[in-house]
């Protein structure tokens, strides 16, 4: 896929992880190189030895009632009061906006997951009398962005992505395309994911937490775009833009020279960014120059954690600087995203 | 710029209605429905005991031992049908494989099998782990990919039942902006007890095959399949000498921001995004023929898609009938968009307004033509198709010949 003439302005940012609420303590975090990971609990697996990325700080109750928070499921919770936190960043109105025009398209990988396992261990237990319909709803994927667009009114586009681990990237290039066609003239994206007890469980059966032996992680992390001629019409702070978006499906081993130049550009950048599993493809890796940021180590790994990824690498660049966020799964799709630091005139 | 026509240069389809498009066709011009029992699992338990299965399906009719052993039924379905569409639209001779990109819209992909090892694990057994390995909904584009060795683009949309409409729209996106050369998109479901058991507990299912838009609808009648279409820039289709099947016009996405699980009761939220697809396509509601409805048969939403197709047609809202193709193949939820797109395309093409079958009455709600009475003659040169969606998520594809 060829790159693009984009013009995308990052004017808000939000973070939920295990490093804390907001986007502070994840600078700190990778600032200082160390790990958020805690010890997974002996009794989900009945063994010690694994370490987790749960946002263990983040409480519904500190933003919504409780009665209000309980028709969420975890992930849904996480979208949505990271969704209100980077409306807030990005200082937008939505009284004073039309409603139909700020959209969101977010990643989601093992969204619903909870929901479903719970919904199904009661039908297993005890038959038809073990139903819970109010589980139901919240077992799509896309409930976390339909369940933030409800609280927060946003009737733009509205889309979920899960590929792999470059959902929250899928989900990224979406909504940079819906500007740039005039769909919408807001879009909230990045990506949101929890951890669950069966979730590792069977991550453990498929023998995953070996594959990713750092630990899986969960939280939020949401940005807020616009075309940068309207974020400086309203006088917006300009954290970083959006210049290039290049993606490839399926390479094959003896396509990765070719995949790699079409990937990765001709570019220079001062900081690179490595999610999903970016960091340990050889071929994808080596030979860039830059810093290196990979959040994965330090708060887990999860399928769309490429939104906190971007909110790191945006909250991290200077003014000026060129960044270059990598994604990649094990069998595609990969995704590059060029992003300037700032607001470069 | 003006945006270039896409068109649709391959299509296939594995459903309960049809194992490939002439069989499909068949059933769709002459009106079969293909809801019947369901037995891929026990539904002894439910008052609704039917659905549109795909019956005496076996993989190794499709695929050999080995590869079947690592799809999901889902997988299976989407690789059959997007064979078909691939072989019609020979795409893969005349494309660089870097150029043409994947686009699924997913519903509950392998769960049918991850549900089977969660059941052993209630009942205290250690479950088989490979049957956790189409659980997540981008395996199938991630098996489409690669089985079809296409490099350019690796996508899952996930809006519920708007999936795979979703999907088909944003696969045209990426055509008309020269991001691709050609996108294979479309959507694959399964029935599975997930949806099963949901559904009928939110008491949402007709014990009798479903009845879109007719007095004393109980409910949908869930399905399952696969349909896919290839998508390419009119005049480069044209250049290579390819069959034009039909176009995708344009299409318009939405959340309507008011209920995870009930529409939006006015209407006015599906009219805004039905007009918005018009409006993407530079399609006037006047040169609109018909309209392949979302029309699960649920009480509530069919009256909300018909007070919708009052707002966006006016006066003429009974000269554009509006029909439900889901008593036929049932409602396949993440592939239900697909598989209603390439209906659309396909009766289009053949000059014909399906039938929405099972009719049980005239419903004072729902008082527009929805073509009840049988299929009929139809010189339409455009049709809008609607996705509606938990999350109230819509989705709404302008689709031409």
């Amino acid at each position: 896929m060829s790159g693009q003439n984009l013009d995308i302005a990052v004017t808000g940012l939000a973070a939920i992880s295990a490093a804390g609420v907001g986007t502070e303590p994840l600078r700190a975090a990778v600032a200082s190189g160390t790990s958020r990971l805690t010890p997974l609990p002996e009794e989900i697996l009945g063994e010690a030895g694994h370490r987790w990325g749960k946002a263990e700080a983040f409480r519904a109750a500190d933003f919504m009632p409780p009665l209000k928070a309980r028709k969420f499921d975890r992930c849904s919770l996480l979208a949505t009061v990271a969704a209100g936190m980077a409306l807030k960043d990005a200082g937008i109105d939505l009284a004073g906006t039309d409603p139909s025009r700020i959209g969101i398209a977010l990643g989601c990988g093992f969204g619903g997951i909870a929901n479903s396992v719970e919904l199904l261990s009661g039908y297993f237990s005890k038959g038809v009398e073990g139903l819970v319909p109010m589980l139901f709803p919240n077992t799509v994927p896309n409930a976390p962005a339909s369940n933030a667009s409800i609280e927060h009114g946003l009737k733009g586009p509205n889309v979920t992505q899960v590929q792999r681990f470059c959902s929250a990237e899928a989900a990224f290039q979406m909504a940079c395309r819906f500007l740039e066609e005039g769909r919408a003239d807001v879009m909230l994206t990045g990506g949101v994911d929890e951890l669950n007890a069966p979730m590792v469980q069977g991550f453990h059966a498929m023998g995953q937490l070996r594959r990713h032996a750092r630990g899986f992680g969960e939280g939020s992390g949401i940005l807020v775009l616009e075309r940068r001629r309207d974020a400086l019409r309203r006088g917006a702070a300009v954290r970083g833009t959006v210049t290039g978006i290049r993606t490839l499906g399926f390479v094959p081993p003896d396509a990765a020279t070719e995949g790699k130049a079409r990937l990765v550009g001709t570019g220079t950048p001062d900081i690179v960014s490595l999610s999903g599993t970016g960091a340990e493809l050889p071929w994808l890796r080596e030979g860039l120059a830059g810093d290196r940021i990979e959040i994965g180590p330090l708060v887990g790994r999860s399928l769309a954690m490429g939104g906190l990824a971007l909110v790191t690498l945006i909250s991290l660049m200077p003014e000026g600087a060129a960044g270059l966020h990598l994604a990649a799964s094990p069998e595609g799709p990969f995704f590059a995203i060029d992003i300037a630091g700032g607001s470069p005139g | 710029m003006t945006r270039p026509r896409i068109a649709i240069t391959g299509i296939g389809i594995f459903c309960a209605a049809g194992s490939d498009v002439p069989s499909f066709t068949a059933s769709l011009l002459e009106g079969r429905s293909a809801i019947g029992p369901v037995d891929l699992f026990d539904v002894s338990p439910f008052p609704a005991r039917i659905g549109a299965q795909v019956r005496d399906f076996d993989p190794a009719g499709h695929f050999d031992r080995q590869t079947a052993a690592h799809l999901s039924r889902a997988d299976q379905f989407a690789l059959i049908a997007a064979r078909e569409a691939l072989e019609a639209s020979g795409i893969r001779r005349h494309r660089d494989p870097f150029d043409i990109g994947v686009c699924v819209g997913a519903g509950a992909a392998g769960m049918i099998h991850g549900e089977q090892w969660l059941r052993e694990r209630v009942e205290g057994k250690p479950g088989h782990p490979a049957q956790l390995r189409g659980l997540l909904p981008d395996r199938a584009a991630t098996v489409l990919a690669s089985h079809f060795g296409l490099h350019g683009y690796q996508g899952s949309i996930t809006t519920a039942c708007s999936s795979s409409a979703t999907a088909i729209g944003w696969g045209a996106d990426l055509v008309a902006t020269g991001q691709l050369t050609a996108c294979l998109c479309g959507g694959t479901d399964t029935l599975s007890l997930l949806t099963f058991t949901g559904f009928n507990s939110l008491r949402v299912v007709d014990p009798a095959p479903c009845s879109p838009f007719s007095l004393g609808r109980q409910g949908i009648s869930l399905g399952e399949g696969a349909a896919f279409l290839v998508l390419e820039r009119e005049d480069e289709a044209r250049s290579r000498g390819a069959r034009i099947f039909g176009f995708i016009r344009g299409y318009a996405l939405a959340g309507e921001a008011y209920h995870m699980t009930a529409p939006e009761p006015s209407g006015s939220e599906a009219a805004r995004v039905m007009g918005a697809a018009l409006a993407a396509a530079g399609v006037s509601p006047e040169e609109v023929g018909w309209v392949n409805a979302h029309g699960t048969g649920t009480p509530l939403n069919d009256v909300v898609e018909s007070k919708a197709m009052r707002q966006v047609f006016g006066e003429r809202v009974r000269q554009v009938p509006l029909v439900s193709t889901k008593a036929m193949t049932g409602h396949c939820l993440g592939a239900a968009g697909a598989i209603e797109i390439a209906a659309t395309a396909i009766a289009l093409g053949a000059g014909t307004i399906p039938r929405t079958l099972n009719f049980r009455g005239a419903d004072p709600e729902c008082d527009l033509d929805y073509c009840h009475d049988g299929p009929r003659p139809s010189t339409a040169a455009v049709a809008l198709s609607n996705s509606f969606a938990f999350g109230g998520n819509i989705t709404c594809v302008v689709v031409s010949r």
